[in-house]
Parts: C-alpha cells; sequence; structure tokens
C-alpha cells in the first residue's frame, strides 16, 4: 500500500540489507555455473562451459545418465499430478456437494491426515513397499507421494467447489442434466483456475521431493533429479561446487519456469491453507 | 398446468420450516407467494421443482403425482434469484443447454433458440458472455433459459432482487407479458407487495411456514383477513391504533377519544383489546370522523404529500394527499377516517 | 441406499482407495512393526531355524546347559532310507539291501562304531577307504541346516536321539529363530538410548527456534512489503518465496557453498586473515545457526505469502482512518494490522509445530543431525535408526517404535486442530437434496 503519510526508503534499506545473504547465493548459484573462480577469490575470472558437460559426456561407470534421470523426474512428477488431481476432483466435489453417509467422519478423516505429518510414516512404507514388491519402482514412489498429497489436494479442491454457486447446480438439474453432467459440464469449468493452481502445486512438490525416492527407490534406474544431485554431492571427496550448481540449475529450470508463469496462482494456493 | 401440494411438510433437523401446508394453484395462473425472508416461501419453490425433498405430503402436477420424481423429469422451469447463468457459455450455449442435455439435434436447437430469444428479446446478445449483460439483459437470458424446452410450470425465485428500481420496473410487465403470451403456469417467489400486486393473479401470503391469506391482490388489499396481512400490503404502510372495545365503539388507548366501529363486524367483549388499521389514503382532512393531533413528520414525493399525524395519546396516523396542501410540522390539525374503510382487528389479530 | 449416496461415495471411492491403502495402513502397520525386533538381520519375511556356532553361543548365552549344547552339536550315524539310497548309488544295490536289512534305523554315535558294523557284511566294499566313505553317507548332524519350521526343527534334533525337556525346546526354538518375533522391547530399548533425552531437547529447540524465526520475519516481510510501492514489494517477495519452491537439495547446495571451507564466508573471511573452515559443522552452535536459518527462512516463505493475502483483506478505508486519527506507523502495525493476523499466525503456529517437529529433509541434508550428533532430531533419529545407519544393521522395529511416537502426537494434535478449527462450520449441508 503507498500512503504518502510514511516513508518507503527505510524499510526499503532494511530489506535490502536483509535479503543481501540471500540474493548473494542465488547470484552465485548462476554465475558459478558457467565460470571458474581462482582458488580464495570471489570474483569469478573466467567464462567456461566446462561444469555443464555432464550433460553431453557419458556417465561415469556406476551412474546413470542425466537425461534419464530427467525422463524419471517428469514421470515421477506427471504421474502423481495426473493421479493426484483427478482423484481430488472427484472426491473433493463429493465432499462438497454430495449426499453421502459418514460424510462428517470423512470430512474429518482427511482434515486431520491434512495436519497430520505424513513424513513420519516412511518407515513402515519402506517395509510395506518392500513386501509388496514395489520397493525400488518409480510406480511405488508416485503412488506413495499422491496418497501423501492427497488429503491436501482434496482439501483444496473442497474449497473451489465450495465457492461455486449452488445455484448453478440447481439450474442444470432443472434444465434436466443429471448430478454427473452437472458436474462435468457446468461445476468443473468453475473450478479450472483451481485445478491448474492444485497442479501446478503437485507437480512442484514432486519435482522437489527428496526423501521419499532416496528411501523407496534408491537405486540407479529409478533415480531422481533430487537423489541424483544428492547423491552426486554426499559421494564426492572433493565438492566440485560448480559443477553441483549446474545440475542444481538445470534440477531448478522447470521449477523456475513454472514460478514465473503460475507467479500468482501458486502464491494462491500456497496462502490457501497449506502445510508448512 | 394445474399444481396442487397436499399437506407440505419440510424440516431441516430439527427446525420445521413448514408444516402441513396445502396450496393449489390453477393451470396458467401466475400466483406469488409472497413473505418476509424466513417465511418458508423459497423452501416451497424449491419443492416444487424437486431440489428439495418433501418430508411429508404430495405434490401433483395436474393429476400426475411427482412427489418423489427427480428435478431433471419434473419439466420444470426456474429462473433464480441471482439468474445462475453458466459463466463459462455464451448466452446461446446457455439458452441451448436444457435442450443439449436432451440430445436434440442442432438444427432443432438453433430453431427453437431463435425462436425464443425473439420472444425475450436477446436476438443481438446471443454471442456475449454472462459477465458482459446488465442485469436486465441476464434476467431475460435466465428466462429464454428456462422457457426453451416448453416447462410445465415456470418458477421465478426473486427475480427483480437484483436489478435497479428502474430496470425492476420494466421487468416487471415485461415477465407478465412473457407469462401471459406462453399461457404457462408461474410461480413468483418475492418478498416485495408491489412485485406481487402488480405481476400476479393471486397471492398466498406466507409467515413462519403457514399460508395466512389466498386470494386477489385487490381482495387481499382491501379485505386483509389479520393486522400482519394489513400490515404487509401498501406502501405507505398502514397505520395501527390500539384500544379497546367500549359500549359498542373503540376507545382509544390511554385516552377518551372514543371512535365509532365500522358497520357489520363482530365487537369482542366489552373491554376486549382491539386494533384499528387505517390506510393512509382514507385520513384525509375532508372525511367526517375527526381527531385532532399534530403534524409529527412531513414526507414530500412529488407528485404527492406524505404526513404523520401524532394524536394526544402518542398513536401516530399517516397520511397521503395529494393535493399540496402545505401543511407544516408541528400544525395543529383535525383530519378525519373514512368510517367504512376501518379495518378492525381483534385480541388475536384476526379481522373482526 | 439412496441413488445420490452412492454418486457420492463412488466420486469418494478412488481417492479413498488410496488414502486407505498408503496412508491409514502405514499408521496401523507403523503400530504393528514397533512391537516387532525387525532389522535388517531378521529380514522382513519370516525367518528360518539353523544350529550354527553363532547360533549355540546365542544359546549359551541365553543360558542352556553345557549337555545339551554338547549334544546339539554333536555328529551321529543314522542308518536311513536317504543313506541307503545314497550307497547304492555309489557302490551298488548288493551292499544297499543288505545295509536296508539288517541295520535300517540303528544309531551310532560315532564312525568308528559304523564302520565297525559295515566290516560284518559280506558284501562290503574291499578298501577300507571306501568303507569310510560308505559310512561318511550316512552322518546325521542338526548343525548349518535350514528348517524352515519349528517343528522341523524339533523332529530333527530329536530324530538325531537328542531329548529335550520341553523348556529346553522352548528355548532353542526362540533363540536361534533368524525371523523377526513380536516383542515389546523397543519402547525400553528407546529409553535406554543415552544421548535420547537430548534428541528430545533437541527436538523441542528446533521446533521453537525455527517457528520463532518463521513468523517472527514472516510477519516482518510480509508488513515491510505491504508498506512499500509495488514494484520493489513483488521483487522482494520473488526473492523470499523462491525458499519455499526452490527442491530441497538445491536449497541446502546454496547454504553448503555458503559454509564451506572453500566456500563464500571463508573466502570472504580469509580476507582478514580468518582461517578457512566449514563454517556449518565446526562447532554445535554454527551447526543450530544453520539449521534454524535454512528452516527458518522456508518457514517465512510461506509465513510470508498467509500474513501478506491475511493483510491485503483489511480494507483500506480502515488504514486510512487510522492514518487521519494520527496512528504512527508503528501504532498502525500494532492496532490495526496485527490484530488481523491473530488467525494466520496461529493457523502457522498450528501447522508448523507439527509438520517442524516431524521433518528432518533439511537437517539430513545440510548436518545430517551432527556435528556428533549435536542437531540430531527426534524424527532424525528414528530414520538414522531404521533406514540409514553407519553400522548398517537397520533396526526398523525400533525405528517404528520411534515414530509411533510422533504418529501419536500427530494424530492428538491433528484431533485438537480439528476443535481449534472449528470443524463444524466446514460441514455444510448439501442443498441439493436428491
Amino acid at each position: 500500500m503507498m500512503s504518502s503519510n510514511f516513508r518507503a526508503w527505510p524499510l526499503f534499506l532494511l530489506l535490502t540489507v536483509l535479503s543481501l545473504p540471500l540474493v548473494t547465493m542465488y547470484v552465485y548459484l548462476f554465475v558459478d555455473t558457467v565460470t571458474d573462480t581462482t582458488a580464495g577469490s570471489l570474483i569469478p575470472d573466467r567464462f567456461t562451459l566446462q561444469h555443464w558437460r555432464f550433460l553431453w559426456e557419458a556417465p561415469e561407470t556406476g551412474r546413470v545418465s542425466i537425461w534419464t534421470v530427467t525422463l524419471n523426474t517428469f514421470v515421477f512428477a506427471i504421474c502423481t499430478t495426473l493421479v493426484n488431481v483427478s482423484a481430488s476432483v472427484t472426491a473433493g466435489y463429493a465432499l462438497s456437494r454430495l449426499n453421502m453417509p459418514f460424510k462428517r467422519f470423512f470430512l474429518g478423516g482427511i482434515l486431520t491426515l491434512h495436519a497430520f505429518p505424513t513424513i513420519t510414516l516412511i518407515i513402515s512404507i519402506f517395509l510395506i513397499l518392500q513386501m509388496i514388491g514395489l520397493y525400488n519402482t518409480l510406480i511405488g514412489v508416485i503412488l506413495v507421494k499422491t496418497a501423501l498429497e492427497l488429503p491436501f489436494g482434496i482439501w483444496i479442491m473442497k474449497g473451489f467447489f465450495d465457492n461455486v454457486p449452488w445455484e448453478i447446480e440447481m439450474a442444470g438439474l432443472q434444465d434436466g442434466a443429471s448430478r454427473f453432467t452437472v458436474w462435468w459440464k457446468l461445476v468443473l469449468p468453475q473450478v479450472q483456475p483451481g485445478i491448474a493452481a492444485l497442479a501446478v502445486f503437485v507437480f512442484l512438490s514432486a519435482w522437489s521431493e527428496f526423501i521419499l525416492p532416496q528411501v523407496l527407490a534408491p537405486s540407479g534406474s529409478a533415480q531422481v533429479l533430487s537423489t541424483y544431485l544428492s547423491n552426486l554431492i554426499f559421494d564426492d571427496v572433493k565438492p566440485d561446487f560448480n559443477m553441483f550448481k549446474s545440475v542444481g540449475v538445470f534440477y531448478a529450470l522447470p521449477v523456475i519456469v513454472i514460478y514465473l508463469i503460475f507467479n500468482r496462482q501458486l502464491m494462491n494456493i500456497y496462502g490457501g491453507g497449506t502445510k508448512g | 398446468m394445474r399444481i396442487s401440494i397436499e399437506n407440505f411438510t419440510k424440516s431441516f433437523g430439527d427446525t420445521t420450516v413448514i408444516e402441513d401446508m396445502s396450496l393449489e394453484i390453477g393451470d396458467g395462473e401466475m400466483l406469488a407467494l409472497l413473505g418476509p425472508s424466513g417465511c418458508g416461501k423459497s423452501t416451497t419453490l424449491f419443492a416444487i421443482c424437486g431440489i428439495h425433498r418433501m418430508n411429508a405430503g404430495r405434490l401433483l402436477f395436474g393429476d400426475a403425482d411427482v412427489t418423489e420424481v427427480s428435478s431433471q423429469k419434473r419439466n420444470v422451469g426456474v429462473v433464480f434469484q441471482n439468474y445462475a447463468l453458466y459463466p463459462h457459455m455464451n448466452v446461446y450455449e446457455n439458452i441451448a443447454f436444457p435442450l443439449k442435455v436432451r440430445k436434440e439435434s442442432r438444427a432443432e436447437i438453433d430453431r427453437k433458440v431463435q425462436e425464443i430469444a425473439g420472444l425475450v428479446h436477446i436476438g443481438e446478445l446471443l454471442r456475449r458472455r454472462p459477465m458482459q449483460l446488465s442485469g436486465g439483459q441476464q434476467q431475460r437470458v435466465a428466462l429464454a433459459r428456462a422457457l426453451i424446452r416448453k416447462p410445465d410450470i415456470l418458477l421465478l425465485d426473486e427475480p427483480l432482487a437484483n436489478l435497479d428500481a428502474k430496470l425492476r420496473l420494466e421487468m416487471r410487465s415485461e415477465i407478465r407479458r412473457i407469462q401471459l403470451a406462453t399461457g404457462i403456469t408461474a410461480v413468483l417467489v418475492t418478498h416485495d407487495q408491489v412485485e406481487a400486486m402488480s405481476m400476479c393473479d393471486r397471492i398466498a401470503l406466507m409467515d413462519k411456514g403457514r399460508i395466512v391469506q389466498l386470494s386477489t391482490p385487490k381482495d387481499m388489499y382491501e379485505n386483509p383477513s389479520s393486522d400482519f396481512v394489513a400490515g404487509f400490503l401498501g406502501n405507505p404502510p398502514i397505520a395501527f391504533l390500539e384500544g379497546a372495545a367500549a359500549n359498542g365503539g373503540f376507545r382509544l388507548a390511554n385516552s377518551q377519544v372514543t371512535l365509532p366501529v365500522p358497520s357489520g363486524i363482530d365487537m369482542p367483549g366489552e373491554g376486549a383489546p382491539m386494533r384499528f388499521g387505517v390506510r393512509p389514503e382514507f385520513f384525509q382532512p375532508d372525511n367526517p370522523l375527526k381527531v385532532s393531533g399534530k403534524v409529527s413528520f412531513v414526507e414530500t414525493q412529488g407528485r404527492e404529500e406524505l404526513y404523520d399525524v401524532t394524536l394526544e395519546n402518542g398513536a401516530v396516523l399517516r397520511s397521503i394527499q395529494s393535493q399540496s396542501a402545505g401543511f407544516r410540522l408541528g400544525e395543529e390539525v383535525s383530519w378525519g377516517i373514512a368510517q367504512d374503510r376501518i379495518l378492525a382487528f381483534g385480541p388475536d389479530g384476526n379481522r373482526l | 441406499m439412496r441413488r445420490a449416496h452412492l454418486l457420492g461415495l463412488g466420486f469418494l471411492s478412488p481417492a479413498l482407495v488410496i488414502i486407505v491403502m498408503l496412508f491409514l495402513v502405514p499408521v496401523l502397520l507403523t503400530v504393528m512393526f514397533s512391537f516387532t525386533n525387525m532389522s535388517t538381520a531378521t529380514g522382513i519375511s519370516g525367518g528360518a531355524y539353523e544350529i550354527n556356532s553363532a547360533s549355540l553361543r546365542k544359546l549359551a548365552d541365553a543360558g542352556a546347559q553345557e549337555s545339551f549344547l554338547d549334544a546339539l552339536g554333536q555328529e551321529a550315524f543314522v542308518v536311513d532310507d536317504a543313506g541307503i539310497t545314497a550307497v547304492a548309488a555309489a557302490y551298488g544295490e548288493q551292499f544297499a539291501n543288505e545295509i536296508g536289512s539288517q541295520m535300517l534305523g540303528e544309531r551310532f554315535t560315532s564312525r568308528r562304531d559304523l564302520e565297525r558294523a559295515f566290516r560284518k557284511l559280506k558284501s562290503r566294499p574291499r578298501s577300507t577307504r571306501d568303507i569310510k566313505k560308505a559310512a561318511d553317507l550316512f552322518k546325521r548332524s542338526v548343525l548349518n541346516v535350514r528348517f524352515e519350521t519349528a517343528d522341523g526343527l524339533v523332529g530333527a534334533v530329536t530324530g538325531n536321539g537328542i531329548a529335550m525337556t520341553p523348556d529346553q525346546q522352548e528355548l532353542l526354538t526362540r533363540t536361534i529363530y533368524t525371523g523377526w518375533s513380536w516383542t515389546t522391547d523397543n519402547f525400553a530399548l528407546m529409553t535406554q538410548i543415552p544421548y535420547i533425552w537430548r534428541v528430545a531437547g533437541n527436538t523441542v529447540m528446533y521446533v521453537v527456534l525455527t517457528l520463532s524465526v518463521s513468523v517472527g520475519l514472516g510477519l516482518f516481510l510480509a508488513i515491510t512489503t505491504f508498506y512499500l510501492p509495488s514494484l520493489p514489494a513483488a521483487s522482494f517477495r520473488a526473492i523470499w518465496f523462491l525458499p519455499r519452491i526452490l527442491p530441497n537439495v538445491i536449497f541446502v547446495l546454496m547454504w553448503k557453498w555458503l559454509a564451506w571451507d572453500t566456500g563464500f564466508i571463508s573466502s570472504f573471511l580469509a580476507n582478514f586473515g580468518v582461517a578457512p573452515r566449514n563454517w556449518m559443522l565446526d562447532t554445535d552452535i554454527h551447526a543450530w545457526v544453520f539449521i534454524v536459518l535454512i528452516n527458518g527462512m522456508v518457514g517465512a516463505s510461506l509465513g510470508m505469502i498467509l500474513f501478506g493475502s491475511a493483510i491485503k483483506a483489511i480494507p483500506q478505508p480502515m488504514l486510512y482512518a487510522s492514518e487521519v486519527d494520527g496512528a504512527s506507523r508503528w501504532q498502525q502495525i500494532r492496532y490495526i494490522i496485527l490484530p488481523q493476523l491473530r488467525w494466520p499466525i496461529m493457523f502457522i503456529c498450528a501447522y508448523s509445530t507439527l509438520s517442524l517437529m516431524t521433518s528432518f529433509e533439511y537437517i539430513l541434508l545440510s548436518t545430517d543431525g551432527g556435528p556428533g550428533g549435536a542437531t540430531e532430531v527426534w524424527s532424525l533419529m528414528a530414520f538414522h535408526t531404521a533406514l540409514d545407519n553407519y553400522a548398517g544393521n537397520l533396526q526398523y522395529g525400533l525405528g517404528a517404535a520411534m515414530a509411533l511416537v510422533l504418529v501419536i502426537v500427530g494424530i492428538l494434535a491433528s484431533l485438537v486442530y480439528l476443535r481449534i478449527f472449528n470443524f463444524n462450520d466446514l460441514v455444510a449441508k448439501p442443498r441439493i437434496e436428491q
């Protein structure tokens, strides 16, 4: 808010100082990927594309190609998004609008699970996946990630459906449409922005996920970018931060692109009651 | 199509909204469900169109019992208060939707849409989105959508509530014109007595889940069955005098003044409390039955002037006069009541 | 059941199936696993029974009698069908038939006795070496043999002529079982871990400090950006929103680079003669500062957005009115803005407490609980115990018991939140009744 009664520049100064460490890290994150710096100096002095060689060089023995890993990450994130959004859209509508027995119980359950810290379950999920043979598979991680994000998705979608005027549905029924047609043709178009926001949210969340793939699918063939990068960092005796950062920027690119495009929706969904 | 509601009861959880209500609406008639908010008029409308289920009672369209029939199969057109146009469809698609879900052919849909658009005068708006329309235009689209599949019954839920004063006047006559043109049986839900009186053949006035009076607008205005009805109809509203029966007349409360009662009423026993209702148009300077008081309020409405006269016991009578007589605030006046037009109510509020 | 009910349940069922399978079942199984001694050693499927030198030692530790142990360890020679078949294959039917007809079922405690018995047979092989070898075919021992069931083991032991008392039998089958079994020891074990209270204390400290930074910084960011012109405000919001959406591996990588001994802080301070070191892991305090900053900034991102949208919802005239009434900026914040943020602050505190208490990703990636366990929190301890430790023996059961503590806290807290955040308001009755 701009008000002529208060001066803005002291705040501006304060925020700038406070943001300096973060900005420094961001700037060096990008600059270091294409430059070299003489040891002991802070100012990069040579331009190079060496740090990006992981993109075109054959992987070291024992490592998987970055492209396989990227493909895995996309498959993981997109499948999670698709399954999660479809289940959230139907369940959110049911809880928002439809008559059913035990509705209170379901709603309370979803809300409890929404607040419930899912990561505590990782030990038993690890054992379950081992027992049913989905350990070390992408499918297993997708299912688990979908399930853990589902209460949030359902809750958010219920909120979006709650905001659709009842009269639209009533009018649809009067016009002779079945409850399903009303949902499909009249209600869903109204919550399209909500669906898009949820999809972006789930995609980003899956794209960034680290613990689940690390624990549930650690082997090379099911590796995703987060585990790939963290393995790179942990395995190295003499860390090559320029290379780590290049992989990191490569990994972060879709996130940044999505952030730039869906800025508004993201703010909305992160602000609309989410987990910390 | 004739509508009969028989012994209709509706409750939400523990609260009973409507209890044992019966109502008959004739074929081609336009009936108003009039009443204050919370009286159950919208609940009745939702029961007729099938959005709500009836807890008890029967609903008949013509001779067919439709109590258990779903909304989709009742063939009832509804215009909702906020019109409930589908925001993602343009006007044409909105109007065509009821036919589309019935899987009618493209050509047939097109012909019917053009026809109904002509009827409600929106032929040039068909490609627009609801957002781009004015309130009155949205109203017409909603009407067209409700009417396009030739419903047996048209329900209107506060159709004019969201319009500004000028448009309201216009749409009032428009809706009535369209109803008469199609000959459809219509039910109008409203809290506005002017709408009910100006648009409908009959009015069912509701209060606390019951129909308190069912008659034509004129009859309801002139012969209200209770002080509630008398107070609900009329603008400016009727004024009430409190008092009691005394010596075959009406003694004003806290006063020695006694007024004669209108002819042909059953007087309650001596000393029983009574109310007199006097409409503003029947309290005029030149009527014979004089009462005196002081002008306590003056409002110029242009063509007419509205006066409040406070009597010596503190009661207030209202008068509306067309000639500008130029009475001043605080002026002592002695005006007369038209004796035959006095509405006398007994202790229970019912008309005597 | 009405059709509408079926429609509702139908719409709900896909989500319901997924949630039950991968959410509720894990909760129940966490409870179950915490009452087992599952570990890498026992495996997670069933186990087997095998007497070997290790299990004999375990038996001795468990207090089995010397004589019983000796008997188990001894070899025996039993003339049975399996041995006879083997002899037939190696030395011909005749010898085999003769053994079968004269000696079947006999038992010898040493090979010498069996050899002596063989020498009495007519069709025995000529050479002494062959007789020795033939006798070896009847060597029977319970040592180093896997039995799938306890009955199999007991049968084999008694078949070898070792008599057991019921007590001994029970001790044997319990001690030498290699699979997992039910136990309530995990909770006692947990309290015996020497550093457990330190970990609990760390957890509380971690939640309190991180939450303070999140809420404080989040409030500060939301309010200051609110007072800035829109372009700088949007830039600052973008800078501070990134920690929330950047993948955690990358965010921690940036901090690691900052703190590394060849990283930014070291290089920068080298100009002032400070020796380079790993600033994140060199002392406990430093480790904590980084942990709290990393997690706090992620939390502040969320706080900034939530508080920001709550501030935006304050009607503009209300703020103008306060200014006309002579409020300074601080008074405006104190009396107009902060009261509007009560609910969002409560919300953040409630949710973050729970999620901070149980999340460990950022700690795992940055300090991994170090240096020397200084930043180990409860959830990380459970993770280390069950899924990732240097010793290599992953103790699933014990780890599940540790997680169960958090699960119980989580469920209780969630139920409390349901109360606070007025659950009843959220359950609206459907307005279409068909």
